[in-house]
């Protein structure tokens, strides 16, 4: 009968044991934890929203749409200087009286930047920033853009636009430390992409190797806040589908760092789609309408929309003004594209208030989410 | 004894005028060169070897180890890093759509290191979800959920609701099968072997069916750095041989300590004629009496350790949306576990044993109770690993178990190598096999 007791002791200290065997896995991380957490660092995050769950954290925010943490010196990017930035190039005038502009661009394939909030990926870049610079001329300039290839491998650049063939940028590709210098004339007036047109084409593009050109009109269009978007995305992981998509680069930049715009003012926005992989993008704007120029080769608009859908490589000049201050979302009006990152903010000011602000007011750091009013209740009725 | 020290004399005689303790650090020094040489080869690989033989990338792997569905709009993922580098997390989705989140105890994880991602998502009971991470170097590691089910709180409520779950699935059915124990004991010896070996059948699928929903559970939720699947073998194995000698030091004490030849003789009394009441034989008796008991103790632990294993998987499929409970499935469980309960007294059957009532009852419970522990801990702290290896440890016990019904079966025979093809023993196996298959279909999975 004692050997009977000490089985059942046995088997009990050993569903005991296995018990504690069972737990301890989970509760020594969690003394880990524990220790780590006693610096009582307190963030919140949810609850931006209804529905959203409201959480106190003593650990990290993940949160590329709210804030914009990252150590901007390693960005690829700064969305808010490529915005409004044009490079017209050194110009200088031609005997016959034409006007030149050098420029110059170096690739480079080399180096590793932070893409999206804590995401790091091998950059191909235009002088060290994605998309490379805006490039713009007037129609008959002459256009001379003094190409290094500083990287690794054979890249070239590829203009859209009317040109030689010998100046396309297909049959000479430029080896790395190579020089080539691209000449051509600024026809037709329009807005363009340039690119890397070396193979496998795919993958020069969709690590960065492009950048935006605008031929303006012998006689300019009308005074406006002019600005660039190009809407582009990457795939981080290789497998032919984006993991992020934006315009100018950043995800959600200019959510947390919405674009100000003054009320009634024009603005015109030189939009070009270089996303890969996927077939269509499109840019919607919101609480209002714009003028769209397909390709934005003629003074005419053709259509007056908050939509337009674009293909890779289309691009077209958007116009409009507002009528109401206040803040206007734009986004693809592909869900999935938003909610990777391809969305922004305007910020829409009256120019009245602005000036009674002695102009210091609360400019362009205001980092939090636009407050989100929740209504409850039957308002509908 | 006296040889041992002749032994020891005659090995420390050679080198008698050395201190003791100067021999021991010579042999410990012996010992400790192929750790030199491998120290100074890990040096050179680290240091200057490292140009040549730093060969290909190491990848980063995060492995999303579970996922919970809060009721207040908050979806947690315990996520691990499983890679050979340390690994930073950038940023978290649902559906692949980038989210808002919080990463505890912080973004940054060593190798191994266990972060738990907290992300605020009005989420939908019932619908799929996949849960993502993505590193620092942009790769995006993800694991979907079939349905989301609000996640166990681990509050009394629900450690109710799952102790009546086991209970009805653990407890009742193997009780109820004990209550065959009338019905054996009045067989004849032959048909007695048939359900003897019958238990061995039940048992034996039991085991493996413990193994393969191991190996389930190794293919899907443990990372490969683990090793999962070699776990289950190491485990089944160690526990077969731990219980081996754990029966043999049992048989050994029943028989008052002698260290002799085992004589493990069969688990039902045997009618053994013309003994005499000789202290051999009271010897004889006591053993009789204890080795049955024994061999039903094991057994016992043995399902319990089984379905400690199914409690974990029961429980953790309820919080991981994996099954809905329904009462389908656990009549299921029901019927396939009253077989377990005949697995138990069946040894019992042909033994005189005191105070049987009880003793079947504690075993019941020892098979039985686990269940729920197994829901607790499957419901409110599930870990891929232990249940792994509680699963292997069941396995182990059941093939243990199994081993010594036939030897029992197989001492008795006069001609020992007849048992195996002995038509009833055969015929109860096969028949074990198939009930446990059968009823293992009612259960939908």
């Amino acid at each position: 009968m004692t050997t009977v007791k000490v089985i059942v002791a046995v088997a009990i200290v050993a569903a005991v044991l296995s018990t504690a065997f069972a737990v301890s896995g989970q509760s020594f991380v969690g003394l880990l934890a524990i220790a780590q957490d006693s610096e009582l660092k307190k963030n919140t995050i949810g609850g931006h929203t209804a529905g959203y769950g409201l959480y106190d954290t003593s650990g990290d925010v993940l949160d590329p749409a709210n804030s914009y943490s990252t150590a901007s010196k390693e960005v690829v990017i700064d969305p808010d200087k490529y915005l409004r930035a044009f490079d017209y190039g050194r110009v200088s005038t031609l005997a016959d009286g034409t006007t030149l502009r050098e420029f110059t661009l170096v690739a480079d394939d080399r180096q590793v930047m932070e893409i999206s909030p804590g995401v790091f990926y091998n950059v191909w870049t235009f002088n060290g920033t994605i998309p490379g610079p805006t490039l713009r001329a007037t129609e008959g300039d002459l256009i001379k853009i003094n190409f290094i290839n500083n990287g690794s491998k054979p890249h070239s650049i590829h203009t859209h636009g009317i040109h030689k063939s010998e100046m396309d940028g297909v049959f000479e590709t430029i080896n790395p430390q190579g020089k080539f210098t691209y000449e051509f004339y600024a026809e037709a007036f329009g807005v363009y992409p340039y690119h890397c047109h070396v193979t496998p084409l795919e993958e020069h593009i969709s690590h960065g190797l492009y950048g935006v050109y605008i031929v303006d009109p012998k006689s300019p269009r009308p005074q406006a806040d002019e600005m660039v978007m190009i809407m582009n995305g990457f795939d981080t992981d290789f497998d032919t589908e984006n993991n992020f998509y934006a315009v100018n680069t950043i995800p959600y930049y200019y959510m947390h760092h919405p674009i100000e715009i003054e009320q009634g003012k024009l603005i015109r926005v030189y939009l070009v789609n270089m996303l890969e992989f996927d077939q269509i993008n499109n840019f919607h704007l919101h609480g209002n309408l714009y003028q769209l120029y397909r390709s934005g080769t003629n003074v005419a608009p053709d259509e007056y929309t908050d939509m337009v859908t674009m293909s890779q490589g289309e691009r077209a000049i958007l116009e409009f003004n507002y009528k109401y201050p206040g803040q206007y979302m734009f986004h693809a009006h592909k869900t999935e594209f938003a909610e990777k990152g391809w969305v922004g903010m305007f910020l829409v000011k009256d120019p009245a208030e602005t000036r009674s602000d002695g102009g210091s007011g609360s400019s362009s750091s205001s980092n939090s989410f636009p407050q989100t009013t929740t209504i409850s209740g039957d308002v509908g009725r | 004894m006296e040889e041992d020290r002749n032994l020891r004399s005659s090995s420390s005689s050679s080198s008698s005028l050395q201190p003791r303790s100067f021999a021991h650090a010579k042999l410990i020094a012996i010992a400790l060169v192929p750790f030199v040489v491998l120290a100074a080869m890990i040096a050179f690989i680290f240091g200057p070897g490292q140009q040549f033989l730093g060969i290909g990338t190491p990848l980063p792997e995060i492995t999303i180890e579970r996922v919970e569905f809060q009721e207040d709009g908050i979806i947690v993922a315990f996520i691990r890093n499983t890679g050979p580098i340390d690994v930073t997390v950038g940023q978290a989705d649902v559906n692949d759509r980038i989210q808002q989140a919080a990463i505890e105890p912080g973004r940054e994880l060593p190798r191994f290191a266990e972060a738990k991602v907290i992300i605020p998502f009005p989420w939908n009971e019932g619908e799929p979800y996949e849960i993502g991470v993505t590193s620092s170097d942009g790769t995006r590691f993800s694991k979907s959920i079939d349905a989301a089910a609000p996640a166990a709180s681990p509050d009394v409520e629900q450690a109710a609701v799952f102790a009546l779950i086991g209970t009805y699935v653990g407890i009742i059915p193997v009780l109820a099968g004990l209550l065959w124990l009338p019905f054996i004991k009045r067989l004849s010896l032959g048909k007695y072997r048939f359900f003897l070996s019958l238990t061995a059948g039940l048992l034996v699928f039991l085991g493996i069916d413990a193994i393969v929903e191991a190996n389930g559970i190794a293919a899907v939720s443990v990372a490969g750095v683990f090793n999962g699947q070699i776990l289950i073998v190491l485990v089944t194995i160690l526990s077969f041989l731990a219980l081996m000698y754990a029966s043999s030091k049992l048989g050994e004490r029943s028989k008052g300590g002698t260290s002799g030849e085992t004589h493990e003789l069969p688990s039902y009394d045997s009618t053994h004629s013309g003994h005499a009441k000789t202290l051999d034989q009271q010897h004889h008796q006591q053993q009789l009496v204890v080795k049955p008991v024994a061999i039903a103790l094991m057994i016992s632990i043995g399902i319990g350790l089984h379905n400690f294993g199914e409690g974990l998987a029961i429980g953790a499929s309820v919080v991981l949306g994996e099954i809905a409970l329904s009462s389908f499935l656990i009549v299921g469980f029901m019927i396939h576990n009253t077989t377990e309960g005949f697995a138990i007294v069946s040894p019992l059957a042909k033994a005189r044993v005191r105070r049987m009532l009880s003793k079947m009852i504690i075993m019941g419970l020892i098979a039985g109770v686990p269940t729920i522990f197994g829901t607790w801990i499957g419901g409110f702290v599930y870990s891929p690993i232990a249940a792994i290896i509680f699963l292997s440890i069941g396995a182990g016990a059941i093939f243990q178990v199994v081993f010594l019904i036939y030897r029992g079966m197989a001492q008795e025979e006069v001609d020992r190598g007849k048992i195996m093809s002995n038509a009833s023993v055969i015929a109860g196996f096969a028949v074990g096999m198939l009930i446990m298959y059968v009823t293992g279909l009612i259960i939908p999975s």
